[in-house]
């Protein structure tokens, strides 16, 4: 539809951001409660005598602590360049970083403790000690990789499914389309009252379809029962300006498609076309089926010279394209054919007739 | 009585109109019109005090519409409905231009009625420039005994300055019009170049440049028989039109 993008369409879920911010307090205080966890891991499986329990703990922790938040310092320094980059090569690149970082701090903390320490706080070669700590390191640092991809990638399929809730909604409730009914019933509730009745139960069935968008998907027979209720209320403002053919008798009607797509499309091809053409037009539907897919087909004629048109129209197809690409993945297609006078949308996707 | 024309492409919302205009009593609708075009024909044939326009209809939007009716010796108040156009509202709310919102309000009618005023052409450029809209109209209006005849900019070949008038030359002949030649060039300049200091000249319509003896240029148009010295390219413009006719 053409109402103004709400804020939440322009954020692209790609660019989201998929690394936490390891500036703020917060996630310093996640790190360290981490930290915590796995120097007490580390400490119970050393299976220590009871009496050293306390003392090898808080030699780890402050170990595996001085790892951690320098980690932390480094990620938040690294973390607005690696944004740019692609997500897996942040990953992998905040990976190699931080075990390399682990090797360098656990190098410089074996040498501190050779020369400062009394007592011998690393009871190991240094070589072994070294692989002891990139070992764990590594495993420890792909956890939390893992941890941090898994939900960003979560996070992303919440936005992309509520930005295909809100194109479901904008793609219902037209303002222009609403207040010219209402116009138009108030008009005839002087001259025809049965048939303002009749526009009021429609208006109302069609506004009960649009709210009860929770459904993702619905049959193809309720979609295109409200693209006839919708025809109906366009039909008493334009008169025998729109016309509409449908052959979609070949179509499966229990076949499952997103819920309002069709009825857009219709509203779409009647408002940048059939309604700036002074004699009206003829929006042809063709629904067949291509082995196991169905392809659906709208075609309406265009007025010669309209550019404006067609920012808005963009629009209510990425919105179509992006609640496509949710249900069926890369199994759907909608492709858009402009040429010459007229415009036309053919939309294909798998029959599941659920 | 006020004599009121109504222009809206859809049926029921003239219906509404006229039923409101009814129920206020003392506006007598003279003319329902179904698209720009024909409310500016009806508005010459019935010359309306005030004009109900529709902004958005088939063909010539109401717009462009209000601007082809200044052509008339007396223009009539100009009054928009609209359904839902939030930059256009911005703009008349500026400008204090008249308005109405569908589904139209009995009081709110009365009121913009009895403040109708008539709109400068000025305003309706700025108007069409700040809601988003078409500035260029698609059509330039010619007065014909009293009547307002309009001529697709898509069938002029030329505008000539002729003393006071400028007189638009197109496939169906030629006719006077109020515009200046200036405004004209400003309003059309993506499709037209000024040849010298009188004329204003449809590039597409240009068939080729043609050097004449004394090494002046002139203009041979398409499906056209001029007369060479009206198309003559000044030295000043020459470099002008030629750059147009590649292209650029």
């Amino acid at each position: 539809m053409a109402a103004t993008p709400s804020s939440i369409d322009s954020v692209d879920p790609e660019t989201q951001a998929y690394l936490p911010d390891f500036c703020a307090a917060s996630t310093v205080f996640v790190v360290v409660i981490v930290a915590a966890l796995v120097a007490i891991m580390l400490t119970l499986a050393g299976n220590e005598p009871p009496g050293r329990f306390l003392v090898e703990l808080s030699k780890t922790s402050m170990f595996v602590l001085w790892l951690a938040l320098v980690g932390c310092a480094l990620m938040c320094v690294l973390r607005s360049r690696l944004q740019g980059a692609g997500k897996t090569r942040a990953f992998v690149v905040s990976f190699f970083v931080l075990l390399a970082m682990c090797l360098v701090l656990a190098e410089i903390a074996y040498q501190l403790t050779r020369y400062f320490a009394e007592s011998v706080i690393i009871e190991d070669t240094h070589f072994g000690f070294l692989i002891r700590t990139v070992a764990i390191s590594s495993i420890v640092i792909a956890l939390a990789m893992r941890y941090l991809y898994v939900s960003s990638e979560w996070r992303r399929s919440i936005v992309l499914e509520a930005q295909a809730r809100i194109s479901a909604l904008q793609a219902l409730i037209r303002p222009h389309f609403l207040f010219n009914s209402m116009n138009t019933i108030a008009s005839l509730t002087r001259t025809d009252p049965r048939q303002a009745e009749e526009a009021v139960e429609d208006l109302s069935d069609l506004l009960r379809a649009n709210l009860g968008g929770s459904k993702d998907r619905t049959t193809l027979k309720q979609e295109l029962e409200i693209a006839a209720i919708y025809q109906r209320i366009e039909k008493l403002r334009l008169g025998d300006r729109l016309r509409v053919r449908w052959n979609v008798a070949d179509l499966p009607m229990r076949a499952l498609i997103p819920s309002l797509t069709i009825q857009p499309l219709l509203e779409n091809a009647i408002y940048h076309g059939i309604e700036l053409l002074p004699d009206g037009g003829e929006v042809v539907v063709n629904g067949k089926r291509d082995d196991n897919d169905l392809v659906i087909t709208m075609t309406n004629p265009v007025a010669t010279g309209t550019e404006r048109a067609k920012s808005g129209n963009k629009m209510a197809m990425s919105n179509i394209r992006q609640r496509f690409e949710l249900a069926y993945g890369h199994h759907a297609a909608v492709d858009v054919d402009e040429s010459g006078d007229a415009f036309s949308v053919s939309l294909r996707f798998p029959c599941d007739e659920g | 009585m006020m004599r009121i024309l109504i222009a809206d492409d859809e049926k029921p919302a003239r219906d509404r109109l006229r039923q409101l205009l009814d129920d206020l009593g003392n506006y007598e609708v003279v003319a329902e019109a179904a698209n720009g075009q024909e409310a500016v024909t009806l508005a010459g044939e019935t010359l309306p005090e005030i004009a109900l326009l529709d902004i958005r209809m088939p063909g010539m939007d109401g717009i462009e519409a209000a601007h082809h009716l200044n052509a008339l010796d007396n223009p009539p108040a100009v009054v928009f409905t609209t359904a839902y156009d939030e930059y256009a509202i911005d703009a008349f709310e500026a400008r204090a231009i008249g308005y109405v919102l569908k589904p139209v309000r009995r009081g709110r009618l009365a009121s913009a009625l009895e403040h109708a005023a008539k709109l400068a052409t000025s305003t309706l450029h700025d108007v069409a420039a700040a809601s988003n809209l078409e500035s260029r109209r698609k059509h330039v209006c010619a007065r014909s005994h009293g009547q307002l005849k309009l001529i697709p900019v898509t069938d002029v070949n030329y505008f000539r300055a002729d003393q006071k008038y400028v007189c638009v030359h197109h496939s169906q002949g030629q006719d006077l019009i109020d515009d200046s030649l200036a405004a004209l060039e400003k309003e059309f300049a993506e499709d037209f170049v000024r040849i010298h200091r009188g004329a204003v000249v449809a590039v597409d319509k240009i068939e080729r440049l043609e050097k004449t003896g004394d090494g002046k240029h002139h203009i041979v148009l398409r499906n056209e028989t001029q007369n060479d010295d009206e198309l003559a390219i000044s030295r000043r413009h020459l470099a002008d039109v030629r750059r147009r006719l590649k292209g650029g």
